[in-house]
């Protein structure tokens, strides 16, 4: 149990540090480790708790919780919730620390020519950390023609109209339920 | 502070309105467009920042790991309040999410897959998955300005899906040649002082 929530700890502290361009380039590793690596969890699990964490309102990042709530699941209710506070505060912290303490030095960086530079140079990383996301979330959700139709409608929606994503979410879910259950 | 500042000579927020606000956005926010959302509350509506003081913070977090809100809300707590603003205004944030999520988890697992819930979430995963998909579009248009971007993306991709290498050793391996081909440079020479664009 200790060691669960060590491991929680070493991992979401690190992504943590990682995480440039948001939380969602550190997607794939956090499904390495929790899937492969630790076996907290299925592929299934871990994509159903991805896709939760994106349908409820709050920073895109909560499936952190989710992961670590699972993680301590069998350890009994509290250590859950035990495991998730661990999880949420280490992918939340150690970043949170770093602006507080960078910005002490903004002023004097902010009109470097390499601060372009830096910022030009993380896109294309986190472009590519975003598509090797979505391929793992892909390989799991889109197992059928409805599927297909539904991820390519949301794709359209979201690139093309200036809907609200929960509800988006909220709609595919009910019309999935209406029509497959 | 901020009483010699002339746009801005209001008293700083009271902790707990700070905490009411990021509470608020906590569980308001979603997504892309957050940080406009953001400036639209802490700046236009609240006046509790001028453009001045919110945007060398926004340069500050989009350039740091971690998610640009998060990041926000404790660079405007500390500029607010200080230190202690800082804490509560990631708290807050955080909070709710945290609690409502955590709902939904045990909801999860405790419903277990019955027809009915796999029905559900299979209309969710596609939508969260064509919603991935933008992103990954929205990012692509900001990061692709040459061939070389494509090289960049296919190559931490593969890092990643191929090579199976976790994202900080990725990170460690690409964002030095990435840096390197984005360095500052007049013509063909590499000047550091000067802010010339590529």
């Amino acid at each position: 149990m200790i060691r669960t929530f060590l491991q929680l700890a070493g991992l979401f502290s690190a992504l943590s540090l990682s995480a440039f361009g948001g939380g969602k380039v550190v997607l794939p590793s956090m499904h390495q480790a929790a899937v492969s690596e630790y076996a907290w969890m299925t592929d299934q699990q871990f994509v159903d708790l991805f896709s939760i964490s994106m349908a409820a309102p709050g920073p895109s990042m909560m499936v952190v919780s989710l992961v670590g709530l699972k993680a301590c699941l069998s350890y009994g209710f509290w250590f859950a919730i035990l495991g998730a506070f661990i999880a949420t505060v280490a992918m939340f912290v150690p970043s949170s620390i770093l602006v507080f303490i960078a910005g002490k030095w903004w002023d004097s960086w902010e009109e470097s020519p390499w601060r372009r530079s830096i910022q030009q140079a993380i896109l294309p990383i986190s472009t590519g950390l975003i598509l090797a996301a979505t391929w793992i979330i892909a390989k799991t959700s889109i197992h059928s023609i409805p599927t297909v139709i539904m991820a390519a409608v949301a794709l359209a929606l979201m690139l093309f109209t200036k809907i609200n994503p929960v509800l988006m979410m909220g709609v595919a879910g009910a019309i999935s339920w209406f029509f497959l259950r | 502070m901020g009483n010699q500042e002339a746009p801005n000579p209001k008293e700083p927020p009271a902790l707990w309105e700070l905490a009411a606000l990021f509470a608020f956005i906590g569980v308001t926010s979603f997504g892309g467009g957050l940080t406009a959302y953001i400036r639209r509350l802490v700046v236009s509506q609240k006046r509790w920042l001028t453009d001045e003081e919110f945007l060398p913070g926004l340069g500050l977090v989009q350039l740091l790991p971690g998610a640009n809100v998060v990041g926000l809300s404790v660079y405007i707590g500390n500029h607010l309040r200080g230190p202690i603003g800082s804490i509560v205004a990631l708290t807050s944030m955080i909070t709710p999410p945290f609690i409502l999520v955590c709902c939904l988890g045990f909801l999860y697992f405790h419903a277990g897959t019955t027809t009915d819930t796999k029905a559900l979430l299979a209309g969710v995963t596609a939508a969260a998955c064509g919603l991935m998909a933008s992103m990954v579009f929205e990012a692509g248009q900001k990061a692709i300005k040459g061939i070389f971007d494509v090289f960049l993306i296919l190559l931490t991709f593969a890092l990643v899906r191929v090579a199976h290498l976790h994202v900080p050793y990725v990170i460690m391996i690409v964002a030095p040649i990435a840096i390197w081909w984005h360095r500052p440079r007049t013509g063909k020479q590499k000047v550091e002082s000067t802010g010339a664009e590529q």
